[in-house]
């Protein structure tokens, strides 16, 4: 009797402690398996992200001001709270959480780069001028149009030819002077603007571009035009031969020049009646 | 006296041993932001993000994560000055965790805390919603992330001088599989 609890005890002991063991054992290598994770994971290739605070979601407090956002349709009601990581953690990561460097990702998806970054900073920056240079050539555009009529000598040939005024034809001159100059800048801050390695034009920015090849020849072709239509009614003549194009150029650049700025905002939903 | 020490030490050890990880991975996703001005309504769809899961000791841990430059809106102009202004070059990729108890795992409305990493901010969700669907061993998880321009300090584009809206919603649609 006393040799079977003996043996019941020792027995015990045993599997007691090699289940012990055994956990201990299995906690130490998951332990340094997540310690190897962790040294090889990708995330340390990756740029440091300002927030201090960023590994762990459970340790966050609650919110002393969170925020409820309004319920969307496609959303639960008002359920969403949001915080900004601006505090402090009070648990540390799960041992077992996956890594970046677990998911498979290559380290050039991964890692920082400054120099792309620069660029695209540059590029958006020419873009933004480029298109508030572009914006603003219209209005000078469209003054050119309006006044051209007026810049033109009326009459048939054989009837009596009116002369333009020499403050309309100046104010047109001046005008279509100022129009080419502003174009010609704009289209500088879009030629000049970075490229960015390996993107293909998609879209409506295609369309964008397509239209320089019209509106861009129109911007060098009219102004000659009006120079050599100058210069014939300066001379007295009804003008005629290539210059009597000089309108129909115009008129082209400026369709071409407006389809281009409508493409590249396309499509457009006129909103603004609606409250923000 | 030592039997009872040792019958404890035993009841600590049997769970450690009977715990066994259940791993998951994502095996598709849709992620789709949502942009808005008064003159245009954007959506940019990612399908490349990848994700994995680890469910330990009651508690699962979830890490998403997708290229910055992955989010397409059909407009190579406008998706370049997307990756300007979430500064996705220096900070390739947007990053989600999450972490829930398992038991959650089953219902068919899961609450989650998210920190998603973006633009080189971290900004966090609390008590998200999102769907879960079963079909065979797949896991369909949906929902939307209530991300807006501000969490992430991301000055918003601009045209004709007025700014977009602060929310860029994320509406999540993912295909999760057990390892």
């Amino acid at each position: 009797m006393v040799r079977i609890d003996a043996w019941k005890t020792v027995g015990l002991e045993t599997l007691a402690l090699c289940c012990i063991l055994i956990s201990v054992t299995r906690l130490s290598i998951a332990q340094g398996v997540q310690n190897a994770t962790v040294m090889q994971s990708v995330e340390s290739t990756i740029a440091p992200i300002p927030s201090s605070d960023s590994a762990d979601l459970p340790s966050a407090p609650e919110p002393a001001s969170a925020i409820a956002l309004k319920s969307r349709a496609d959303q639960a009601p008002a359920t969403a709270q949001k915080q900004q990581s601006q505090t402090d953690q009070q648990q540390q990561k799960p041992e077992t959480a996956p890594s970046l460097g677990d998911l498979g990702f290559t380290p050039e998806q991964t890692q920082a780069d400054a120099r792309t970054q620069a660029l695209l900073n540059k590029r958006t920056h020419m873009l933004k001028v480029h298109q508030t240079l572009g914006l603003i050539t219209t209005i000078p555009m469209v003054a050119t149009l309006i006044t051209g009529p007026q810049a033109k000598a009326k009459g048939k040939n054989g009837q009596t030819v009116t002369e333009p005024t020499a403050a309309n034809l100046d104010f047109h001159i001046a005008l279509g002077s100022l129009t080419t100059g502003l174009y010609f800048t704009t289209a500088y801050f879009s030629m000049f603007a970075p490229q960015i390695p390996g993107v293909k034009p998609k879209g409506a920015i295609r369309l964008h571009r397509a239209l320089e090849w019209v509106h861009g020849p129109g911007m060098i072709v009219t102004p000659l035009l009006g120079i050599a239509a100058y210069k014939q009614e300066n001379a007295g003549e009804k003008v005629h031969g290539i210059a009597s194009y000089h309108g129909t150029a115009a008129y082209v650049t400026a369709a071409a020049y407006g389809t281009a700025i409508v493409a590249v905002s396309w499509p457009i939903h006129w909103k603004f009646w609606e409250k923000q | 006296m030592n039997k009872r020490i040792l019958f404890a030490l035993l009841l600590v050890a049997l769970p450690v041993l009977a715990q066994s990880d259940a791993q998951w991975v994502l095996e598709q996703s849709s992620l789709t932001y949502h942009m808005s001005h008064p003159m245009h309504e954007v959506n940019g769809v990612s399908h490349a993000a990848k994700g994995k899961g680890v469910c330990h000791a009651g508690q699962c841990d979830f890490l998403i994560a997708a290229p910055v430059k992955s989010f397409d809106s059909g407009d190579s102009n406008r998706d370049l000055h997307m990756m300007e202004a979430t500064r996705g070059a220096q900070f390739p990729m947007a990053i989600v965790r999450t972490r829930f108890p398992e038991a959650t795992t089953t219902d068919t409305t899961i609450y989650v805390d998210l920190e998603v990493q973006f633009a080189g901010q971290t900004a966090q969700y609390k008590h998200v919603p999102f769907q879960r669907v079963s079909q065979g061993n797949q896991v369909q998880i949906s929902g939307t992330v209530p991300a807006t321009c501000s969490d992430f300090k991301i000055d918003r584009p601009s045209f004709l001088t007025v700014p977009i809206k602060n929310e860029i919603p994320v509406r999540v649609e993912m295909t999760w599989l057990p390892m």
